[in-house]
């Protein structure tokens, strides 16, 4: 028992594949994809149609405050949906509910919120094409006619930080905290923030929160002309692949320390036990084929945990399905794990890229998988490409060498990280 | 237990409303010169708010040399990179082939978003009705253009300063609106302490003085309405504050390990020494009048630093100028001090410079660093009846000559987030008998 043994006692999770961690591993288990026609528009002229958009999708539903509607968007409700159902399994607040006042305040103080957010979209702006119509394009009508057509809460709905801000208000947490909008490794930097806070003592629990909801016409339309979206389906190092598609979701893990866990008699699921990031610097979209940055981000989560390649007992992949992320991360795992790499997965072509939330999704489907004791199969893998060999990945389930898995995470700007879990069986 | 690292302020760069560079800036301060002016990067004689301080004279061209890069920059992205390179002139230090990798970057972004012709653009071909049609997207310029894509991204910014400066380790971009500077700083601060990496560039850069960015402050009423007065439109702290003044720019700073930077003789500002966070947890736009979570944020960077509240002899103070902040922070300074407040000197630079909003923690950090420094502390401009509420020792009219010990550097955002930074003089680091 270590007050430097970072333990996770609730997860929460949202995709298009299912609404808690359970869920989306029997989804992804079964073989099924959710991955199907965007409905969100019209995308029959579209030159792609596919993405993971969680059907039935009803905001009053997933978080029952009739407020907060007013002031968050799509990819906010998402993230505080995942952060309620981490909330609820960690038992924090039940246990807040139980001390005294003084007590519940300086419980609350030290409670972190670390969260990793897509940052916006572009339809947060097309807000203004009503107020741009009414003035035909024209600033002084545009400044005139301002207040009478556009909301006044325009700003705090478009706020990248929606969800911080309102899991703090929810939930009156009131410690160390963070929003990272760091594209798709931000999820992923919200666990390794949140690890090092609990390390270091400036919170003695923490939430780790990603969430984001990138399917819209603007943004699908620039990652198809920047060559990044698939036709049909993600396919990880296959060697049919053609690229990647969106997903949508969030989730979220209660973390704390093994002593504040054992205290309180919480069930711990599992540890975080180190994390690493590195950078490509070439630019926001260049990846180096010879997945430089990624290798270092492993080398340096194994250091931050204290453990070798060979105590890694599975790889959660980025595995998005570009040609050229794929083979680059295969370069990587081939210069950390030579010609020895555990077995590998990956969850994208289940449910889509979620972005920001894509590392710490995946860390928590990880999280499941490894407690099931399995290495789920990738569905949509079929034909071996001599450029990602070494990456031990199959369409059937395998079985983990060991309780711990190397998660891995890959976005623009060359950014790249690495987790290291440990499953509690 | 181990003995924590120290990390170091070595190089300063600005890009603020009041002057391009880091000498011009600060020169501006001591002499409570406003940046505030009628806007003129677009036409705003139609909306409620018509002032803000904007960059003046700036020429990213003329600063950086690599005009593919600047292709791929915004008008905050260009403040970033400018301030960046004057950060690592400064300095006298810069990643190498050799030290690359352990260089981290951390800055402080603003909202994504395209520039506002790029959503006149889409309007007119995409949307004409007020509404977007979505298949006529499919022939937009705009909607097809990658540079346009390049450029809005949140990454954007990160990914130019890595690249031009070839930073290989830990990078990150965070977004707390007003905090994001202060936080990117701090984050910084952590990662040098635990051993990620070695040196980082960390700082803020942001430009919300467009239509959208105007609109969305005024729709709120955050803005100062004071169109015939734009150079005191900034009074933090002051009776008939009514609002925040808009700015933009950049702060960025160079930070090493403290004992390989003195290995190296290189010059110190002060010692990055501590940061707290916290959330108000309150509500999204408005400071609790009690001051609770700038009280906590200010306390964790003091405990952080190792600090005691009689070594603080600095505040440079979230100070907005709108009612609710100055009141709320005051508050939490007297908590925080309580009778000792009376000796801690107080000031908001934004009464000069304006909100640089995710720049702004980043560029008062540097102001913290050059008061320590040079020994004396920016004026509080435009104080004329000071507010009873917010009762602390404001540095007014003119300049303090004071030795600083300790210095704070406080930033507080939209949605609750909190941010401290603590400074502490080389002097007081090395023990040189430092007496206030």
């Amino acid at each position: 028992m270590s007050e430097r043994t970072i333990v996770i006692t609730g997860t929460g999770a949202v995709c298009a594949a299912g609404r808690d961690p359970a869920a989306i591993l029997d989804a992804v288990r079964s073989g099924r994809s959710a991955i199907a026609p965007i409905q969100q528009w019209d995308t029959s002229r579209w030159p792609t149609r596919m993405a993971g958009e969680i059907a039935d999708f009803n905001a009053r539903q997933m978080v029952d405050d009739r407020k907060v509607h007013k002031l968050i968007r799509r990819t906010d409700l998402l993230g505080l949906y995942a952060a309620d159902r981490a909330v609820d399994a960690s038992g924090f607040a039940a246990q807040r509910a139980s001390l005294d006042a003084p007590a519940a305040a300086e419980y609350s103080d030290r409670t972190g919120v670390y969260v990793g957010s897509g940052g916006g979209n572009y339809e947060s702006q097309y807000d203004y094409f009503p107020l741009l119509t009414a003035a035909e394009e024209q600033l002084p009508a545009f400044g005139r006619e301002l207040s009478s057509t556009v909301n006044p809460m325009w700003l705090l709905r478009t706020l990248p930080n929606n969800v911080l801000g309102h899991i703090g208000i929810r939930h009156g947490f009131k410690g160390a905290n963070a929003c990272i909008t760091n594209h798709s490794i931000g999820g992923a930097l919200a666990v390794i923030e949140a690890m090092e806070a609990l390390r270091t003592g400036e919170a003695d629990r923490v939430l780790a929160v990603g969430h984001d909801a990138p399917i819209e016409p603007q943004m699908v339309l620039y990652y198809h002309d920047v060559g990044l979206l698939a036709k049909d389906a993600i396919r990880p190092f296959d060697a049919r692949r053609d690229g990647s598609l969106f997903g949508e979701g969030a989730a979220a893990l209660a973390l704390e320390t093994e002593v504040s866990a054992q205290q309180r008699g919480a069930t711990i699921l599992g540890e975080v036990l180190g994390g690493g990031s590195a950078n490509d610097a070439r630019g926001l979209l260049a990846i180096r084929d010879d997945g430089d940055a990624l290798s270092r981000a492993i080398e340096a989560a194994l250091d931050d945990a204290g453990l070798r390649a060979a105590d890694v007992g599975m790889i959660a992949t980025h595995g998005n399905g570009t040609p050229q992320s794929d083979a680059s991360e295969a370069a990587a795992i081939r210069r950390v794990f030579g010609s020895s790499a555990p077995p590998a997965t990956a969850f994208k072509w289940a449910f889509g890229h979620l972005i920001a939330a894509a590392g710490i999704i995946e860390a928590v489907l990880a999280l499941a998988s490894l407690r099931a004791q399995i290495v789920p199969g990738v569905a949509t893998y079929a034909v071996a490409d001599p450029d990602c060999a070494g990456v031990p990945v199959s369409v059937d389930a395998q079985s983990p060498r060991s309780a711990v898995a190397l998660i891995l995470c890959r976005g623009f700007a060359g950014t790249n990280a690495a987790l290291l879990l440990r499953a509690k069986v | 237990m181990a003995i924590r690292r120290r990390v170091a302020i070595t190089g300063l760069g600005l890009v603020t409303p009041v002057g391009n560079n880091v000498q011009a800036t600060w020169d501006a301060l001591l002499a409570g010169h406003s940046g505030g002016a009628a806007i003129s990067l677009f036409d705003a004689s139609g909306f409620p708010v018509r002032i803000a301080a904007e960059v003046k004279g700036f020429d990213a061209a003329a600063v950086l040399d690599d005009r593919k890069l600047l292709k791929f920059a915004n008008r905050s992205h260009c403040f970033a990179l400018a301030a960046a390179e004057q950060a690592f002139a400064d300095a006298g230090i810069r990643p190498t082939a050799t030290t690359a990798e352990r260089w981290g970057c951390t800055v402080g972004t603003g909202m994504m978003g395209v520039d506002f012709s790029e959503l006149v653009a889409v309007h007119g071909h995409s949307a004409a009705n007020g509404t977007l049609d979505a298949a006529q997207l499919l022939s937009d310029a705009s909607a097809n253009n990658p540079l346009v894509f390049c450029r809005s991204q949140s990454t954007s910014g990160l990914s130019l300063l890595a690249r031009r400066h070839d930073i290989r380790g830990y990078a990150s971009s965070v977004h707390t609106a007003c905090a994001s500077g202060g936080q990117a700083i701090g984050t910084a601060l952590k990662l040098i302490r635990r051993g990620a990496v070695d040196c980082a560039l960390a700082g803020g850069f942001d430009s919300m003085i467009s239509p959208v960015g105007i609109a969305g402050f005024c729709l709120l009423s955050a803005l100062s309405p004071d169109n015939e007065t734009p150079e005191r439109a900034s009074r933090p702290f002051d009776l008939t504050r009514n609002g925040f003044l808009l700015g933009e720019g950049a702060g960025f700073l160079v930070l090493e390990e403290w004992e390989s930077a003195r290995r190296r003789g290189a010059h110190i500002y002060a010692e990055l020494a501590g940061d707290g966070n916290s959330l108000s947890s309150y509500r999204i736009t408005d400071s609790p009048p009690d001051g609770d979570g700038p009280i906590q944020s200010m306390r964790q960077a003091l405990a952080n630093a190792g600090a005691t509240l009689d070594e603080v002899d600095y505040v440079n103070a979230h100070g907005t100028s709108t009612f609710m902040n100055d009141r709320s922070e005051s508050a939490a300074l007297r908590a925080v001090f309580g009778a000792g407040v009376k000796n801690v000197s107080v000031s908001s630079t934004k009464s000069s410079m304006g909100h640089l909003i995710a720049a702004a923690g980043a560029v008062e950090v540097a102001v913290c660093a050059l008061a320590i420094r040079h020994e004396v502390l920016p004026v509080n401009a435009n104080l004329r009846q000071p507010d009873p509420d917010c009762d602390l020792a404001l540095v007014r009219d003119a300049p303090e000559r004071r030795r600083v010990r300790v210095a704070l550097s406080n930033s507080f955002g939209f949605g609750g987030s909190n941010s401290c930074v603590a400074l502490r003089s080389p002097a007081a680091v090395d023990g040189a008998g430092f007496q206030a």
